[in-house]
């Protein structure tokens, strides 16, 4: 092979003589510097859709979502830390486990509307894969990693809010013990957004990568999420609705006690992925009220329905990428 | 660098492969109970430039997906700088470039950062994942545009950023699968001219696809040809383009008449569709032609130097062959 570097004419300026004939040839180069493997590499791609989840890396335009939900996701925590500063009380106003639970519901689900999409409908839609495919990756590396970075995101979107929370409460604490008290009620709140991401992660994915064409993937993932929850509370309203008169002010369930709720409203609970992860994080000892009512002896179903949500998105999404045509 | 050193190292891009390229031995690949697009294919290919020649259909992506281990043999066996498609298929595409028929670029993101991408894609660090990116679009011929969008581009631009992500892994062997279709004459040589240059002055190993013979015959050092994926014929160049010097003459009456007269004239006229097809043995040929149709005072409508399509070619049984 040819590394000549044209000696040529390169006198006259004499001064350096590297910067007067690189430009126009100088031969292909090898590469011979170290290779990663598949792991490196698919931590590479997760990278880059973490990234691209947050619109880094793409068009102004790509940011608006992201940035306007994570603003909005973080309003309650700025309030908390203004409200605790003016009033010198110590109480937090939100719960860290509940923040506030259906502005969370609204904001990830937008954000997972628009950013799942954007994270594998692009790629079949420009039919990127089989360059992917065509390299050393095994094909559910590439599921793998586009999950691994949803995640991530999606914990970013849900926990630094909750984060923020804490900070703002505990500037204005001022002894150890009281410091302590935040921290451990801290760790569940940040264990329920992991639970959340985990979930609608997977959720968002399977739904945006069954088809590349942006419309229907940002819409397969509104009207599932969206359909199912306002259903999922609609029918708890119905069913709730002779127990306690008068509208209801918050969600199903605020204030209303385990013993007044009937079992058809623990059921329509399992019909939203939101309202089984508020129904799991009660089972598993959160605070109340939450979306749903205390689910009591019906914990074990919100669990159970939890890993059916979760094992039937990520076997349709990595099903979906075995499938995918290489041609 | 000796050959002995080269076999020590083992990877060393650019040096000639001991033994073949890739080979192949019975390869079938049925898809479903009855497509057959690959039929006991048996192929080797050397280092240098190779051309993949077929009708559409012939079977010629499919032995590329086969070769990259995305598809499976049905039966029989294929390897890939001596590693097997079905075990090593991990080694073999972190060694490959591939370039797909298909459009596979996303409209939104810059060619270098598509190509830089890529690049880390085929375990390239991400330091020298920017370098060779910028380097490959340098070698397409992408020198400002590269910062621009995809989707502002042409389709020649697209192609060569199709080849760039392709040669941006520093690949020992290129598949490249009809790189010069939807381009213009002008785009088609210069593909051909930088894929040529790829071949020779980078000492990559390349496999080029196309269903237009006369095209890459001009750089090919090899030539493959298949129909119905089976074997047609396996052939060094030259024997390939005595084939293909074929003048095709086409007159709006008396065919007949022009036929019975160029054999008259020493020439052996083939009857093709509404052509005349003849041999060309440089400008004797074409003064031949002329003068018949001349004294013959024929409505000539058409003569030129054709550019075979694989088909007429290699049909076994066709008149095109009896050119010879």
């Amino acid at each position: 092979m040819s590394t000549d570097t044209h000696p040529g004419p390169s006198g006259g300026t004499g001064a350096d003589p590297v910067s007067a004939g690189v430009i126009h040839d100088i031969g292909y180069r090898a590469y011979d510097g170290p290779r990663v493997g598949r792991g490196r590499i698919a931590a590479a791609l997760c990278w880059q859709s973490l990234r691209a989840a947050f619109g880094l890396g793409r068009g102004a335009k790509a940011k608006i979502v992201p940035v306007i939900t994570f603003v909005i996701m973080c309003t309650p925590a700025v309030v908390n830390a203004v409200a605790i500063a003016l009033s010198r009380s110590h109480d937090r106003v939100f719960d860290y486990d509940t923040y506030t639970n259906n502005l969370r519901v609204l904001v990830t689900m937008l954000f997972i509307a628009v950013q799942a999409p954007e994270l594998v409908a692009r790629d079949l839609r420009s039919r990127v894969l089989p360059l992917y495919f065509a390299r050393p990756i095994r094909r559910r590396d590439y599921p793998a990693a586009k999950y691994a970075a949803f995640v991530l995101a999606c914990l970013a979107l849900i926990d630094i809010p909750v984060l923020l929370l804490y900070i703002g409460t505990i500037m204005q604490v001022h002894s150890g013990s009281q410091v302590w008290a935040q921290t451990r009620a801290l760790v569940p709140g940040l264990l329920v957004g992991l639970m959340w991401s985990v979930l609608l992660a997977a959720i968002g994915l399977a739904l945006a990568s069954v088809s590349g064409r942006r419309a229907f993937s940002v819409g397969s993932v509104v009207i599932f999420l969206f359909l199912t929850w306002t259903l999922a509370n609609v029918l708890t309203k119905i069913v709730e609705a002779p127990v306690r008169p008068g509208p209801v002010p918050a969600g199903p369930g605020a204030a209303v006690s385990t013993a007044a709720v009937p079992a058809s409203a623990h059921l329509f609970g399992l019909i939203s992925p939101y309202t089984v992860l508020d129904g799991v994080r009660q089972w598993l000892g959160g605070t109340d009220p939450g979306i749903v009512a205390r689910p009591g002896g019906y914990g074990i179903a919100y669990g159970v329905m939890l890993l059916v949500f979760l094992g039937v998105s990520l076997a349709a999404l990595f099903a979906r990428y075995t499938s995918v045509s290489v041609a | 660098m000796t050959t002995d050193q080269a076999a020590l190292a083992g990877t060393r891009p650019g040096e000639p492969e001991p033994g073949p390229v890739i080979a192949t031995t019975a390869l079938t690949r049925r898809f479903g109970g009855s497509i057959v697009a690959l039929d006991e294919l048996t192929v080797a290919v050397g280092p240098g430039i190779t051309g993949l020649v077929g009708a559409n259909g012939a079977g010629k992506s499919t032995l590329i997906k086969v070769l990259l281990g995305l598809l499976r043999p049905t039966s029989g066996g294929a390897s890939v700088l001596g590693l097997d498609t079905v075990t090593d298929a991990e080694q073999i595409r972190g060694q490959t470039g591939y370039m797909p028929e298909h459009d596979c670029l996303p409209p939104d993101v810059t060619a270098t950062e598509f190509v830089t991408h890529m690049a880390r894609m085929s375990g390239i660090p991400p330091t020298a994942a920017k370098e060779r990116a910028a380097e490959s679009l340098r070698h397409v011929g992408l020198y400002e545009e590269r910062y621009r969008q995809i989707g502002t581009y042409s389709t020649g631009m697209k192609q060569r950023v199709k080849l760039a992500q392709a040669l941006a892994g520093d690949p020992r062997l290129l598949l490249l699968d009809e790189p010069t279709n939807g381009l213009d004459p002008a785009g088609r040589t210069a593909m051909l001219d930088l894929i040529a240059r790829i071949g020779g002055e980078f000492g990559i190993s390349v496999v080029v696809s196309s269903h237009l013979l006369g095209e890459i015959e001009q750089i090919c050092d090899h030539l493959i040809a298949i129909d119905g994926g089976r074997l047609l014929r396996a052939a060094t160049i030259s024997s390939f383009t005595q084939a293909s010097q074929v003048l095709a003459v086409e007159v709006d009456e008396g065919a007949d008449l022009l036929a019975a007269e160029l054999a008259r004239r020493g020439l052996r006229p083939v009857a093709h569709e509404r052509e005349l097809l003849v041999r060309i043995d440089g400008d004797v040929t074409y003064d031949a032609v002329r003068d018949a149709v001349a004294d013959l005072g024929l409505p000539l409508t058409r003569m030129e130097q054709r550019r075979h399509r694989v088909e007429e070619i290699f049909r076994s049984d066709g008149r095109a062959a009896d050119v010879d």
